[in-house]
């Protein structure tokens, strides 16, 4: 008996810390009212090196513009491969955009950074508005953006 | 002794069954990430929509130009929302699967708000 509790306690050990690889992280970008059309927003992540992991949301659903997000652009070549199902609307001015992803835990402070570059119609483009390194302590953090973005905040 | 060696067993293989490919997306994601580092862009680009399919040439047609208020040259807000034409157009939220570059686990797919 007491060897059967020991390998139970053993698996529960060894099998937990595998399920517990991903958790839910809400991203909420709130916009000033900057008095112009829906802005497109590229929200993604570079590692500790700068480089381009992925994206995480794309809003904006026309692919002609996103050589504005020139940021972005620049580090996928503007490919909708890295967008596909993770694209939506563009977000007002005064808006508020709110998506919730499952991330794997060791996105978490391990150096990754969320970058948003943002680009409205007939204003300046803003690459890299927002960059936010991605850690545990972090969450709840509201940071400010240089021009269209209002504050950036993620909690889990 | 057999009953908890065959526990053992399957639950090692449990284990490596859901760790190592749920590791191994991320760290050959993270290993094959693209060398170009991203660069801010300190220099902000005056932005122009075009309003035709043609954007290239009506953006570089309209790049620079100093915008008067008025829609004259064609310029127009397009609403971005008409996902259904473009062959170009990235597939929207909810119609696949996000893609696979090792952020997003198991591929749940994201729950967005927008207001």
């Amino acid at each position: 008996m007491k060897s059967l509790l020991a390998s139970l306690a053993l698996t529960t050990a060894l099998t937990v810390p595998g399920l517990a690889l991903a958790r839910p992280v809400t991203m909420t970008v709130n916009l000033n009212n900057y008095g112009g059309p829906g802005a497109y927003l590229a929200l993604y992540v570079t590692n500790s090196s700068g480089a381009y992991v992925g994206t995480l949301w794309m809003a904006g659903g026309r692919s002609r513009y996103y050589q504005h997000l020139s940021d972005w652009y620049r580090a996928t070549g503007g490919s909708t491969s890295q967008i596909n199902g993770i694209t939506g609307a563009s977000v007002g001015s005064g808006g508020q955009l709110q998506v919730t992803f499952e991330l794997a835990d060791t996105l978490f402070d391990a150096g990754y950074t969320v970058h948003i570059d943002a680009a409205v119609e007939n204003m300046r483009e803003s690459p890299n508005e927002v960059a936010v390194p991605l850690t545990t302590s972090g969450a709840g953090t509201t940071t400010r953006g240089r021009r269209y973005i209002a504050g950036f905040t993620y909690s889990m | 002794m057999n009953k908890t060696l065959m526990i053992l067993v399957a639950s090692t293989a449990l284990t490596a069954s859901v760790a190592v490919p749920a590791w191994s997306s991320i760290t050959n994601r993270v290993d094959g990430a693209s060398s170009a580092a991203i660069e801010s862009d300190t220099q902000s680009q005056h932005m122009m929509f075009a309003s035709n399919d043609d954007d290239d040439d009506g953006y570089r047609r309209r790049y620079g130009a100093d915008h008067d208020g008025d829609d004259d040259h064609g310029r127009g807000h397009d609403d971005d929302d008409d996902y259904g034409g473009g062959a170009n157009n990235a597939a929207p939220a909810g119609t696949v699967a996000p893609p696979e570059n090792g952020l997003f686990q198991g591929g749940v797919r994201p729950i967005v708000r927008t207001n």
